[in-house]
């Protein structure tokens, strides 16, 4: 027996990045919109998903549903009647490539492809699901530091919702040095005001999507 | 925790290596990791343990190396410890690197 030293020099993320794009070329091929939604438990990301299938009748919505154990989140969604699969991580704090590639033929007929991730604001960070949007979801009641805390997924974002920002007062959050540190880290990013309770900054969402699904607002 | 994707990927690769270079045991893997993975070394080496145990990485020591990212202005130059978003000059402060996870080299017994 003697050791031997190999120059390995192999990089463990490729694999991800390799099944990420496969996902991201299907989604191409068949014409759908995927937009990751991450943010932390009770942020809100299942009632926007709930309220966006509503919000767009008329569009072909699929949506995935990320979470460790149970599928709650999925059986609030399915029960809009709209095309749902929940993905369990078993252990994981976050969705990946491999995960989504599993499920994604499923939804080949579909326009628009939300993906909820798992409740967690660190997790799905380096993850590339082969999205085309991600969305990062907070809430006032995360306290207003919740931003500067978790750069990298602000940094990464390409819509910032800060969402309960009516609850703002009463929390004594507040909204601006939220949407300031966001813009700091993530000048780029399209950040929307949101209070899904009191209706605020829902169409501005909406709005968004129709964008990049390219329809006009008239098809509800 | 996402520790226990990255000790499934170490596991795995090492596994693969040692086959093909017909090993009887992994005794050391070298990694270098970017810091903006946000990897916890003492929980990869928890994950990486329960995971390789009856396996001939069993007795495997993980050797980190952390890399920084380059995180500068891209208006004036200057360097910055964190990301930080927009510089005190008013430009944007990019981020390269410091993302990556690379099995640089593997220690292991042959016949
Ligand atoms: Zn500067």
């Amino acid at each position: 027996m003697h050791k031997i030293e190999i120059d390995a020099e192999i990089d463990l993320l490729s694999e991800n990045r390799r099944l990420a794009a496969e996902n991201r070329k299907f989604l191409r091929e068949h014409g759908i919109v995927a937009v990751n939604i991450m943010g932390a438990i009770g942020s809100g990301k299942t009632l926007l998903i709930e309220k966006t299938v509503e919000a767009l009748k008329g569009i072909r919505i699929g949506v995935i549903l990320g979470d460790v154990i149970c599928r709650a989140d999925y059986e609030r969604v399915a029960a809009h009647e709209v095309k749902a699969e929940p993905v369990n991580t078993g252990k994981e704090c976050h969705l990946d490539a491999h995960l989504i590639n599993h499920r994604i033929q499923k939804f080949e007929d579909v326009d628009l492809l939300l993906i909820e991730n798992v409740g967690n604001l660190i997790c799905p960070v380096d993850f590339d699901l082969g999205e085309d949007f991600r969305v990062v979801m907070v809430s006032v009641t995360e306290g207003d530091d919740v931003v500067e805390k978790h750069p990298e997924i602000f940094r990464l974002a390409d819509v910032i919702i800060i969402n309960k920002v009516a609850l703002a007062e009463f929390v004594e959050a507040d909204v601006d040095k939220m949407e300031r540190d966001a813009k700091n880290l993530n000048p780029e990013a399209r950040i929307i005001r949101m209070d899904l309770k009191k209706d605020i900054g829902f169409d501005e969402w909406i709005e968004f999507l129709r964008g990049v699904l390219n329809v006009s607002g008239n098809s509800s | 925790m996402h520790e226990m994707s990255y000790a499934e990927a170490i596991l795995e690769n090492l596994i693969n290596l040692a086959e093909r270079n017909n090993a009887r045991e992994i005794k050391k893997a070298h990694l270098v990791i970017g810091e903006l993975l946000l990897i916890n070394p003492e929980q990869l080496e928890f994950c990486f343990r329960a995971i390789s145990r009856e396996t001939i990485a069993e007795n495997c020591t993980l050797e980190i190396e952390f890399v920084k990212p380059e995180i500068r202005c891209v208006k004036c130059g200057k360097e910055f410890e964190a990301p930080a978003g927009v510089c005190e000059c008013g430009g944007f402060v990019s981020v390269n690197g410091g993302k990556e996870m690379i099995l640089k080299s593997v220690i292991m017994e042959v016949d």
